[in-house]
């Protein structure tokens, strides 16, 4: 077994997706016709954004995200060598400040902003490798 | 709103409006008789039922009943109309447009599986409990909380009957505090027990299965 998606439930496919492509770069593959299922690009490890009424549909019980209130226990976690210009390009397209590009003391940098619906993003640089 | 066609005299068609239901209820029929009907969203229901909406639940209006709350279903008798043709008829658009506040209250309430604190869902629209459940019980003629647990006792009977869960499970998966809690629930809504599930129960599907 792999992992092969991370599926986030969100009010809505399209704009989600949308935002995705402009706060963090990243690409679509494709939005389902019903507009409630959409995958970017990333590879062989699929994120994925589902409409909260496909939880339903699926005899799924959720708790919609809500910018407004506490983030849900998990988050994402996108790795650049530019965390600072990524985590400007998030802001200016939308996301919210969680925390400021800061050098951690195993060298990593590291940064968290909310997307459109509240959930956590970290924008990061790779580990680096012990030499 | 439903329009049923017997199966003797096809011409002849009987209205039927129905409001929210908050108890399972028998609907006798003659074999052959058809139905074809509208399904309104449920914040919609006093675009359809106007001042009445009080008196909707558990309430199902037939034939001249009907056409007293929607006189121009008087129209329908003797002819074949299509859902296109009837919708107009039916729904009033002079109603006053539903708070979107109440639409997305609906959505959250829906995706929760009726789970979702009623504290934490008027915090989703910045609204106290006391607003939103002003707007359900003008709007679906449910209170918050009733409207809540129908749909946490349909998606508890789907993870019993569709899902296939043992009854524990699907009492625990469900938000039930304890079996007792769900059996008393069963009984309220569907009149039966979790572990005596109608076999030949129909549900209405909110979305295709």
């Amino acid at each position: 077994m792999k992992l092969g998606y991370t599926i986030i439930y969100v009010a809505d496919v399209p704009k989600t997706i949308a935002f995705y492509e402009a706060a963090f770069g990243l690409q679509q593959r494709f939005i389902h016709e019903s507009n409630l299922y959409g995958e970017m690009e990333t590879g062989e490890t699929v994120l994925a954004f589902a409409g909260n009424e496909a939880a339903e549909m699926n005899g799924l019980a959720i708790l919609p995200n809500d910018p407004k209130g506490p983030a849900a226990g998990w988050e994402i976690c996108f790795v650049t060598d530019d965390v600072a210009a990524a985590y400007d390009r998030a802001l200016s397209n939308g996301c919210r400040p969680v925390s400021a590009p800061s050098l951690k003391p195993w060298g990593q940098s590291v940064s968290y902003v909310r997307d459109l619906d509240g959930c956590i993003v970290e924008i990061a640089s790779p580990i680096q490798k012990p030499t | 709103m439903i329009v049923q066609h017997h199966r003797d005299t096809p011409k002849t068609v009987t209205p039927i409006i129905t409001g929210p239901a908050t108890r399972a209820y028998t609907v006798s029929y003659d074999a052959g008789d058809q139905w074809f009907g509208l399904r309104l969203r449920p914040e919609s229901g006093a675009a359809l039922w106007k001042g009445a909406m009080a008196q909707a639940t558990d309430t199902v209006l037939r034939g001249q009943e009907a056409i007293d709350l929607v006189p121009p279903l008087a129209e329908l008798d003797g002819r074949h109309l299509t859902l296109k043709e009837i919708a107009p008829l039916v729904l009033d658009h002079t109603a006053q447009s539903v708070d979107t506040r109440l639409t997305r209250a609906l959505d959250v309430l829906h995706a929760s599986g009726g789970r979702i604190r009623m504290t934490t869902l008027a915090g989703f629209l910045s609204c106290s409990t006391r607003q939103l459940n002003r707007l359900f019980r003008a709007n679906t003629g449910l209170s918050t909380k009733t409207y809540a647990q129908l749909i946490q006792f349909h998606r508890t009977l789907g993870l019993i009957t569709r899902a296939r869960l043992p009854i524990t499970a699907a009492a625990f998966e469900g938000g039930y505090a304890d079996h007792a809690h769900m059996t008393r629930a069963f009984g309220r809504f569907g009149g039966f027990a979790p572990s005596r599930v109608p076999p030949d129960l129909t549900l209405p599907q909110l979305f295709p299965q």
